[in-house]
């Protein structure tokens, strides 16, 4: 019996499992780390979200700006995460999705591991724009990226964001416009801001990826945020607190007071409920209760809004590109006019970067001033946006003839690497 | 595992640092504030900011060589690196310290079918440039220039609106206060 292993490789995160399935089995960090300088054993993937303490952990990934650049290390990454998948690679296939633009030498290196290292029995690359167009599509058949067969899918992943206009299930390669900027910069840029003002954090990419998750959002108004953020005391709805760990008491950091840190979006009218904390949020404010707090906090005020600014306005930190909407707009004028006003009303936003508090408000915001008066613009967020390639892809490799656009290991023993990938459109 | 990093040839050590502020004093007579900013937006993209520049190298057979050729190699690359605004120096100081290994290390570079590499290496390796102007590659899905060049300045003290600059390395700052800051403990930083 054959089957077909789903693998979206991202840069930040790996999310595997088994085609036909709802949701992958596996999402795991792609890299590898070592808990401190002092220790000599190397972590991989899994074992890294199950650490006791992530204190000082030193990351290696395989991937550099987005792309695969180290192959030995993809390698043993892909050797733990197949081994749980349970799928002999000998009988399965292989759905990988790829970066768009993928560079030649990182296509090579990638059958390489696939057919020579890992040998399954076929291989389809597919890219996550038009796995995301293909999930929204089939999620709504009578909406109008299913009817209209064509979508702007907005991907702000780890590594870069991507405007990409799809058609009739295709990635418009000529269309996609790509911004330098992804999850992996603004933890940085927040793990920069925080060292400069309060503590020095800049061995703790997990715990700080951690902070931003939890505490940044994104500014429906700059000026006006900054102002409140000047204010002292409770009149600065922006200030909360988060602790990080002391290795003894605590070994995960936590935000302190999640009443605190929701208070941005009680509306003046206090229109939004107070104190609807979920069951994760109630657990942390148990725990700060318990602990003898120590001087290892540090407060968060405009940092929590100013990190992911940086995604609508890159020209801030010193870079020459345009910010996303701009990004969609370029995006949506390679493309033929005709096509415009229905790749405006079917804007889709995905990519862990999307998650943050007021995206999609603040990118519509944006973006209508820059579109014609006439069109509409409907930004739709997805439901899972870390998860939506997976679930793409997962769709693709169930489908009758999803084998007969797969090269098999034959194909490839035949005809090499770059004859066989001609096939995937790329 | 044992402690070297599995597919990992890069090795990082005390000698980074020590390249690094030399990079800093030769870089003292040109464009600074350049170079600064630059080095800033190289380091976004970096896994462990600090760990990497402080990792001890375990390995025992670091000789003294090794430094002073570095050395040369960086004083007799100076030009280059300072003209070449795309690569930045982090990239570029990586490269050199890659290179340099080879020579002196070789034997155990063969033994590496898979070196790792960086992504600007590739991307120069495929020669995009070359493809004809109607094929999308990497290079043309860059989004380009804002269209408006107007920036906002956040002190980077404090966050808030700043409307002076460093002449030393051309950080913001809103106001005297953060300015004593910035010059007690931040200037430069990203240079040294
Ligand atoms: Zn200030
Ligand atoms: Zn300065």
């Amino acid at each position: 019996m054959s089957c077909v292993v789903v693998l979206d490789n991202g840069g930040g995160y790996i999310k595997a499992g088994i085609g036909g399935d709802r949701d992958p089995s596996v999402v795991v960090p792609n890299c590898i780390g070592r808990p401190s300088a002092s220790s000599k054993k190397w972590l991989i993937a899994d074992q890294l979200q199950s650490l006791e303490d992530p204190t000082s952990v030193a990351l290696r990934r395989p991937f550099d700006r987005g792309y695969l650049t180290n192959p030995d290390l993809q390698k043993d990454i892909w050797d733990r995460l197949l081994r749980s998948l349970h799928s002999p690679t000998s009988s399965s296939s292989l759905l990988l999705v790829e970066p768009l633009f993928n560079l030649p030498s990182a296509q090579r290196a990638v059958d390489e591991l696939v057919f020579e290292d890992f040998g399954f029995r076929s291989l389809f690359v597919a890219d996550s724009p038009s796995l995301v167009h293909l999930y929204e599509a089939s999620r709504r058949p009578e909406g109008l990226v299913s009817r209209a067969r064509c979508s702007l899918v907005v991907d702000c992943g780890f590594s870069f964001s991507h405007a990409a206009p799809v058609l009739q299930n295709f990635t418009v390669n000529y269309g996609v416009k790509r911004l330098d900027l992804g999850g992996k910069a603004l933890t940085n840029y927040l793990k920069e801001l925080v060292s400069y003002r309060s503590v020095n954090v800049m061995d703790e990419t997990l715990i700080m990826d951690d902070v931003k998750e939890k505490l940044c959002f994104v500014s429906l108004d700059v000026p006006r945020d900054l102002q409140i953020a000047w204010k002292q005391g409770k009149n600065n709805k922006f200030k909360c607190t988060y602790v990080l760990p002391d290795g003894v008491t605590h070994t995960k950091g936590f935000v302190k007071d999640w009443d605190e840190a929701k208070r941005y979006l009680y509306s003046a009218d206090g229109s939004y409920e107070r104190g609807h904390l979920d069951a994760a949020e109630q657990l942390e404010d148990r725990k700060r209760n318990r602990i003898d707090l120590t001087k290892n906090e540090f407060n968060l005020s405009n940092e929590r809004f100013l990190v992911p600014e940086m995604l609508f306005r890159p020209a801030d930190l010193g870079m020459n590109q345009a910010g996303l909407a701009e990004c969609i707009v370029r995006a949506v004028n390679s493309c033929h006019p005709n096509i415009h006003p229905v790749l405006y009303e079917s804007i889709i936003l995905t990519g862990g970067s999307t998650l943050f508090p007021q995206f999609a408000e603040r990118l519509y915001n944006d973006l209508r001033p820059l579109v014609p008066d006439h069109y509409q613009v409907k930004i739709t967020k997805q439901e899972d946006p870390m998860l939506g390639v997976w679930r793409g892809g997962s769709l693709l490799a169930s489908s009758p003839d999803f084998e007969s656009m797969c090269v098999t290991k034959a194909e490839y023993e035949e005809f090499g690497s770059a004859r066989c990938r001609k096939r995937f459109f790329h | 595992m044992d402690e070297e990093a599995p597919g990992s040839m890069r090795r990082t050590s005390s000698r980074t640092r020590k390249v690094a502020s030399k990079m800093a004093a030769a870089l003292a007579s040109s464009d600074n504030r350049m170079q600064a900013e630059l080095a800033r937006l190289e380091a976004l993209e970096n896994d462990n900011a600090g760990i990497e520049a402080v990792e001890v190298n375990d390995d025992d057979d670091a000789s003294l060589d090794d430094e002073d050729e570095l050395d040369v190699v960086i004083k007799g690359d100076n030009c280059v690196v300072i003209a070449d605004f795309h690569n930045s120096i982090a990239v570029h100081l990586k490269r050199q310290m890659k290179n340099s290994k080879r020579k002196t290390r070789q034997a155990k570079a063969l033994e590496a079918r898979k070196a790792p590499r960086t992504f600007m290496e590739l991307l120069q390796e495929a020669n995009l440039e070359a493809l004809p102007p109607h094929v999308p590659s990497y290079l043309r899905a860059a989004v380009g220039p804002p269209s408006s060049t107007s920036r906002r300045y956040f002190c980077t003290v404090c966050g808030f609106t700043a409307n002076y600059t460093c002449v030393r390395c051309g950080v913001r700052f809103c106001s005297i206060h953060c300015q004593v800051v910035h010059n007690d403990t931040r200037c430069l930083k990203f240079v040294a």
